[in-house]
């Protein structure tokens, strides 16, 4: 391996020394740190002079902090003449794009919102210097300003069961900084949609409120800091790899899963592949393909109707769903109510949610298959319903699990018997939270080497992607 | 035809400022969410239409956890804004982030504020306003008009106003700063003064050697940043040690990281006067603050009309 160096980023420094290993090189000499005032510093300590680099950064962790740092690594390894710079990301940042603040699936937010906006019916067009433009505030209202460090000392202090304080607020200089606004929490998920709920709802029939996707920005950040090559594995959305103008290769843990059920699932034959939502059917019914085994999809539904008699809100889920042997749809609207269903809104929205299962599990395996957990809501509800509806055991495969906020203390309260992961974040949290029995992790540092290897020789990497591996 | 309206958005790093800012044109921010999600990637949420708009974004580089997240964040909002159809987009960064980062001073040393200047014009920013950029020459890292603003006009009224200018004499902690010391002690018909200080690596300071007479002067102490304030509280000694009555620090960026604040504390310094450029919170009683918003606010205004900005490299706005 000649004129190849290899460094790793700060966010998972086991999986540098893994991929090196398979490689059979050292890691390359840098040095990581920060500056006083929280800048970040990088001193790379050997010459990467017409070298070809590799540099390895997982998008997890505190995700902003590790991708610039990555941005500034690429850029001095671009500007200290190195020939080729490829940005490894064995999980890809910002790569999910919600498209909506707050759904039922979707993240939930750290920070509450700053403002109870209404919105107004027509986007104002306000003129310079003009009074017209400013708009009554609602008496209770944050705005974005330190003279409400009441309200968010309040919102804190409500939240301090919460176990995990996600950033750590210990300076107190930063006092009144926005870091204070910036508390992490994860509100109470009734609280938190009717909250968002009230911001969604307005009725506000001029503008519809979006969210930035950063996908197209992520891919051409990278570019502009000197990248030239990108690999990367089970990307959220393929589409994804349209954004860049550079090439990226899109690895597959598929392989590893798929020798990993062979071996360790017993009479997967008769198991059941289960997608937990619509997105990921593709990926889990081609798995189920390769494994010749049948498929099943959880199917998640906002219907615009009241539910009938008193909200019920509860998570009850289709217990009494008598679906034994029903070739498809297991639980049918008319058991909407008896399904897991929740009210996407506490007060004004006429939304409710069902989850219905489509496929037969009644005493089978199951295994939940998906790309990425990060608040583990869908796995979760997903492994409740598959027992719901008669499974025996429920295997969660993933490929990237960030376990963000509290998810580590839901899917080790869930229903799911063994979750099979990836190492593409680091994973030694989740099992010494759940324990070695409950999880086991995958090793994708021989697919990121040998891909690192034979692109660097100039070999081609559909190999990679075939089973059998 | 394209109406003639503008929108102030701002970030999670100084809303006090984005206030005073919105306060003093008359206008209020826009409606935006910029929020974390538990996985700790940035959530923006625009709130109300800018198509067509002349969008100013408020960030300024600061936060010693979260200056990455305010990066990132102020990065997404104008891509948000461009992917929004902005007519066009002003980033006003009051502190400039990684300015100090500017040179390859050693081997395979990043410009980080090279990439910085690169990274905010792939998302889709059309202009910069900034103030007292570490080194000037940051200007011509874009491809993209800066106005680099200067909090100048507005420390020579505090000088003016509230300090004994009588008996005062304008000291440079270091050489870098020697033209911009110089420049004031000018307009304010001052002699001036010289600390050379031997640095051995970033953030320590060796020795200090004082060139010029302070004896029984009212030294100001004039730089661009105030970080860990090692250099300030070192060249105060020395200062004192010369002979000086009292030692007023004036710089424009308070960044006042790790122990800055205990060392001001224990330190002999009479006065810690900083801009707002940056949110600070020292809690001490020698500290003062000059409010430079007027100038910030003064070139959005100008800006947006189309007027020169050069007026304020020489006057403060009320």
């Amino acid at each position: 391996m000649n004129n190849i160096v290899v460094f790793g980023g700060s966010s998972h420094p086991s999986l540098v020394e893994k991929i090196c290993g398979n490689l059979g090189i050292k890691p390359s000499q840098v040095k990581l740190g920060k500056f006083s005032n929280g800048e970040t510093s990088i001193s790379i300590g050997e010459s990467v002079r017409e070298k070809d680099v590799y540099v390895i950064q997982s998008g997890c962790g505190h995700v902003n902090d590790n991708f610039i740092e990555l941005l500034i690594l690429l850029n001095a390894c671009k500007t200290a003449s190195a020939s080729r710079v490829t940005a490894v990301m064995p999980y890809f940042c910002y790569s999910r794009q919600p498209d909506i603040p707050y759904t039922a699936k979707g993240a939930p937010l750290i920070s509450k919102p700053k403002e109870t906006y209404t919105f107004e019916s027509v986007p104002g067009t306000p003129v310079p210097s003009m009074a017209t433009t400013q708009k009554p505030r609602v008496p209770s209202d944050g705005p974005i300003s330190s003279s409400n460090i009441d309200n968010t000392t309040t919102s804190e202090s409500s939240n301090l069961e919460h176990p995990e304080p996600v950033r750590s607020s210990e300076g107190g200089d930063l006092h009144k900084s926005p870091s204070q606004s910036r508390i992490p929490m994860v509100p109470e998920r009734k609280e938190n949609s009717s909250e968002l709920g009230s911001l969604f709802n307005a009725n506000n029939a001029g503008y519809k409120l979006w969210v930035a996707q950063a996908g197209t920005l992520v891919a051409n950040l990278l570019t502009t800091a000197g990248a030239d090559h990108v690999i990367t594995m089970d990307l959220h959305d393929s589409q994804f790899q349209g954004f860049f103008d550079i090439p990226v290769d899109n690895l597959y843990s598929k392989p590893i899963a798929h020798n990993y059920i062979q071996y360790n699932i017993p009479e997967y034959k008769e198991a059941v592949v289960v997608s937990p939502d619509a997105g990921g059917a593709k990926r889990a019914a081609s798995l189920a393909d390769s494994l010749g085994i049948s498929f099943a999809l959880i199917h998640k539904e906002k219907r615009s109707q009241l539910p009938k008699g008193p909200p019920d809100a509860s998570l009850t889920s289709g217990g009494g769903a008598a679906v034994s042997g029903k070739p498809l749809i297991a639980s049918v609207s008319s058991l909407a109510l008896n399904s897991q269903e929740m009210r996407s809104s506490s007060s004004s929205s006429r939304y409710v949610q069902t989850t219905m299962l489509v496929g037969d599990v009644r005493n089978k395996t199951c295994i939940l298959v998906d790309d990425l957990v990060d608040t583990s809501y869908t796995i979760t509800r997903a492994a409740k319903l598959l027992k719901d509806q008669g499974a025996t055991k429920v295997y969660a495969l993933i490929t990237h699990g960030v376990f963000s906020g509290d998810a580590l203390n839901r899917v080790s309260m869930s229903a799911i018997d063994k979750i099979i992961v990836t190492n593409s974040v680091p994973q030694h949290k989740t099992v010494k939270f759940m324990g070695k029995d409950r999880v086991h992790v995958l090793d994708i540092s021989q697919i990121f080497g040998e891909s690192i290897r034979r692109i660097h020789n100039g070999e081609s990497i559909s190999m990679l992607f075939e089973l059998g591996w | 035809m394209a109406s003639n309206s503008i929108k102030l958005l701002s970030g999670n790093s100084h809303p006090e400022l984005a206030e005073t800012i919105a306060k003093t044109l008359g206008l209020s921010l826009s409606k935006i969410g910029v929020y974390q999600y538990s996985n700790k990637e940035t959530s923006v949420t625009i709130g109300e239409s800018i198509r067509d708009e002349d969008v100013y974004i408020i960030q300024t580089g600061s936060g010693q956890q979260e200056i990455n997240d305010f990066l990132m964040e102020l990065l997404i909002l104008i891509h948000a804004c461009k992917t929004a159809s902005a007519r066009r987009i002003t980033a006003v960064i009051p502190n400039f982030p990684y300015a100090r980062q500017d040179k390859k001073d050693k081997s395979r040393a990043p410009i980080t504020a090279k990439l910085i200047a690169n990274l905010l014009e792939t998302a889709g920013c059309d202009h910069v306003i900034t103030m007292d950029l570490h080194a000037s020459q940051i200007q011509g890292f874009f491809h993209i008009p800066v106005d680099n603003l200067y909090a100048e006009p507005s420390v020579l009224n505090y000088i003016r106003t509230k300090t004994d200018i009588q008996n005062a004499i304008l000291v440079s902690p270091d050489a870098g700063g020697a033209k911009r010391v110089a420049s004031i002690a000018d307009k304010l018909d001052l002699n001036f003064a010289l600390i050379h200080k031997e640095r051995q690596k970033a953030n320590e300071v060796s020795r200090m050697v004082l060139v010029g007479d302070v004896r029984g002067k009212s030294c100001l102490l004039v730089d661009d940043m105030a970080d860990t304030c090692g250099t300030l509280v070192k060249a105060c000694d020395t200062l004192f040690e010369n002979g000086a009555k009292e030692v007023i620090a004036v710089v424009t960026h308070g960044i006042f990281s790790g122990s800055a604040r205990e060392k001001l504390r224990n330190s002999k310094i009479s006065r810690m006067v900083c801009t707002n450029t940056l949110p600070v919170d020292l809690q001490l009683d020698i500290f003062d603050q000059i409010d430079i918003s007027p100038t910030l606010a003064e070139a959005i205004r100008r800006l947006h009309n189309g007027e020169s900005v050069s007026y304020l490299f020489t006057h403060a706005p009320a």
